[in-house]
């Protein structure tokens, strides 16, 4: 079959109809609430540092050197003198000793002696410096990073893979895809462009291409969106540098593994509202199998679209070291290369969109059997 | 002649186990053919057959020499105005019309002043801009016969188009089909009243239970017709009066009394007559309460051409 202009022409405006439907269809419109989740949740996270920030420096920074010079064992007015306003300050008195600081033997000889407690901690615009004081004399010094963009950018992942690949744009292209033709079927529609003089591969690619630009925004546009409100509050300068050094590649190839997952999924689920009345089974069938993908063994995973989905991540969702249980359990397969996992989504998506084209052409108008 | 004809060869489409159409083999010359049957009969299927939109599952089909599953080509040369009530949500009229013509290749502008055209045609420029979704029945009817019309088909596939119309749109729409008739296109439209598509047609296909009873021009069927015998109900207080005097009339062939002697079951082969007997018995001063036509219904006449005349 070759393919024609009036044919390419024909698919644009199919698309550009259907785009209305693929974005705005009332159905649909939870698919929103999916690829904003990680957004709302980063900008929530954000919002929460940035007043967490602005607290903590209501009464100025304190230099990291001096911070960096308290030692254990100094008296509270000594450091008061060097560092005279810390972010917080809260004192006590606390009537016996932790339980766990005596055996029962002790507690029943000794008397109950109060203790002066005092929590007092600085922010040098890194890091927070908690210190904790009894009777004067400092006994704890913590030092935890406010921001860490490390971390944010590890949660991040975390996110991406295993809600946003494997949920979000899982049932979002569900709902886009399946819409598509099956949407038509039961709004007794269809008819209206099977009546057109338009070849049914054409019609089933300018629907195709429909969805892939709707999820392709929706899904694609949520990761940078996400991406951006996860770097949002990290303003330091290893952040910026992190930003100028890979933000770009890193947000890059997280849009590119949100369109893909678009394209992989689209297609599965375009063919399967053409040949399914009911997306519960194909859906349920898919899920399991992409849900257990890192239970099984390395070659069984690379015959999932999750697997070439992940091989494109620029960050490893990495599986926690405290958890060996699940660490035995899950045995990701080495990540394919990028190029190796473009192309393997391309050809299975090439592959299934043929098989669609074939049961297109099958169709009948029979709304009374919907 | 096979380019220009409809040509069904030994059709046959099951649904599932449920019959749609038979056998069928036909070939439709242009002009008007009306595709009568009751409901169920199986009207839309061969319609839905030959535009594409289902497929035969024995015999062939072809549209002026064109295969319809090949909707590129067959659709540019047919315009099928279904009997499915539903529009796409977004569309307005003049989008639902217009939105098919760019398919054809015209530009938006070509589209649009050929849907206000065939919108015109149908009587529904005024509701142009308002949501198809909230037109009435006959609205509908007409904004679909004004889709089907608007890239000027050369066949044009209609189901019960005349449904819905009010009379001076149905007499603008059968001038419409006359006149495509007249050009030497094919109109093709379904009915289940006979007597609507009795004046228009240049020839008549009957059909019921998937089957065709008979088909030609419309004479002979009409003639098929005037042998069967039309019944009334006559509801009158003075029935055995009324009924001896309606056993003088020639074209009267049965007379059965209603068991409350209030009514008079009447069949006669000449309608004419019957009405005039009627007035005379009227004007003698007998008191008749109300006729009513039993077997208008184009089931009563299938069941009498299929049935061999028992009814």
């Amino acid at each position: 079959m070759t393919i024609t202009k009036v044919q390419v022409q024909q698919a644009w405006t199919i698309a550009r109809i259907e785009m209305r439907r693929a974005f705005l269809s009332k159905r649909g419109l939870w698919v929103y609430l999916l690829a904003l989740f990680p957004a709302v949740a980063f900008f929530g996270h954000g919002l929460q540092m940035k007043f967490m920030e602005e607290r903590w420096s209501r009464n100025g920074l304190t230099q990291a050197r001096v911070v960096d010079s308290f030692t254990k064992g100094e008296k509270v007015d000594e450091i008061l003198k060097r560092a005279p306003n810390p972010s917080f300050d809260h004192e006590w008195t606390n009537r016996r000793e932790d339980e766990g600081d005596r055996d029962d033997k002790d507690r029943k000889t000794q008397p109950e002696e109060p203790q002066r407690r005092r929590a007092i901690s600085y922010y040098d615009g890194q890091r927070v410096i908690d210190l904790r004081f009894t009777n004067g004399v400092l006994v704890e010094k913590h030092v935890r990073f406010f921001r860490d963009p490390t971390d944010d950018r590890r949660v991040f992942a975390v996110i991406f893979q295993f809600f946003y690949l494997r949920l979000a744009i899982f049932f979002g292209c569900l709902g886009i895809f399946m819409n598509l033709f099956r949407g038509e079927m039961l709004d007794k529609t269809l008819h209206f462009w099977f009546l057109a003089p338009v070849r049914r591969e054409v019609l089933l690619a300018g629907k195709y291409l429909a969805g892939l630009v709707a999820s392709t925004v929706i899904f694609g546009g949520g990761a940078l969106l996400g991406y951006a409100a996860m770097l949002w509050p990290n303003t330091g300068v290893d952040a910026q540098a992190f930003i100028a050094a890979a933000g770009w590649s890193h947000a890059f190839w997280y849009a590119a593994a949100a369109t893909l997952g678009c394209l992989g999924y689209g297609s599965v689920f375009l063919a399967a509202g053409l040949l399914l009345k009911n997306p519960i089974i194909p859906a349920a069938v898919i899920l399991l199998w992409e849900s257990i993908n890192n239970f099984l063994p390395a070659a069984l995973q690379k015959l999932s679209v999750l697997y070439y989905l992940q091989s494109l991540c620029p960050e490893s969702a990495l599986i926690d070291e405290q958890q060996p249980l699940l660490r035995l359990l899950l045995a990701p397969a080495a990540p394919a290369s990028k190029s190796l996992a473009v192309l393997g989504l391309v050809l299975v998506t090439a592959l299934v969109l043929w098989a669609a084209s074939r049961a297109v052409t099958r169709i009948e108008i029979n709304y009374s059997t919907e | 002649m096979k380019g220009t004809e409809v040509i069904f060869e030994d059709v046959s489409k099951f649904y599932g186990e449920v019959l749609g159409v038979n056998k069928v083999t036909l070939h439709i010359p242009p002009g008007i053919t009306s595709l009568v049957g009751p409901n169920g009969s199986g009207k839309t299927t061969l319609m839905n057959l030959m535009t594409g939109l289902i497929h035969p599952g024995r015999g062939s089909i072809t549209v002026l020499g064109l295969s319809p599953r090949d909707p590129e080509q067959l659709m540019r040369v047919t315009g099928y105005a279904t009997q499915f009530d539903s529009a796409p949500r977004w569309a307005t009229g003049m989008e639902f019309v217009s939105t098919g013509l760019t398919l054809y290749g015209y530009s938006p502008t070509e589209a649009r002043d050929r849907a206000w055209q065939a919108l015109e045609q149908v009587g529904l420029t005024e509701a142009a801009g308002r949501k198809v979704a909230g037109y009435s029945k006959g609205m509908r009817q007409r904004v679909r016969l004004a889709q089907a019309i608007a890239h000027d088909p050369q066949v044009l596939v209609l189901d019960e188009p005349l449904n819905g119309l009010d009379p001076l749109v149905r007499a603008e729409t059968i001038s419409l089909f006359r006149r495509y008739a007249a050009e030497g296109r094919h109109v093709i439209l379904s009915s289940h009243v006979l007597q609507e598509v009795d004046l228009i047609s240049d020839q008549v296909i009957l059909i019921a239970n998937g089957m065709i009873v008979a088909e030609g021009e419309i004479r002979g069927v009409r003639d098929e017709m005037s042998e069967h015998p039309s019944q009334f109900i006559i509801r009158c207080r003075d029935a055995s009066r009324i009924a001896s005097l309606l056993f003088c009339e020639d074209h009267v062939t049965e007379i059965k009394m209603n068991d409350d002697r209030l009514g008079l079951l009447v069949l006669t082969r000449n309608r004419e007559e019957f009405s005039r007997a009627l007035t005379r018995i009227a004007l003698a001063g007998h008191v008749i309460d109300g006729v009513i036509p039993s077997d208008e219904s184009v089931d009563a006449l299938y069941e009498y051409l299929i049935g061999g005349g028992r009814a």
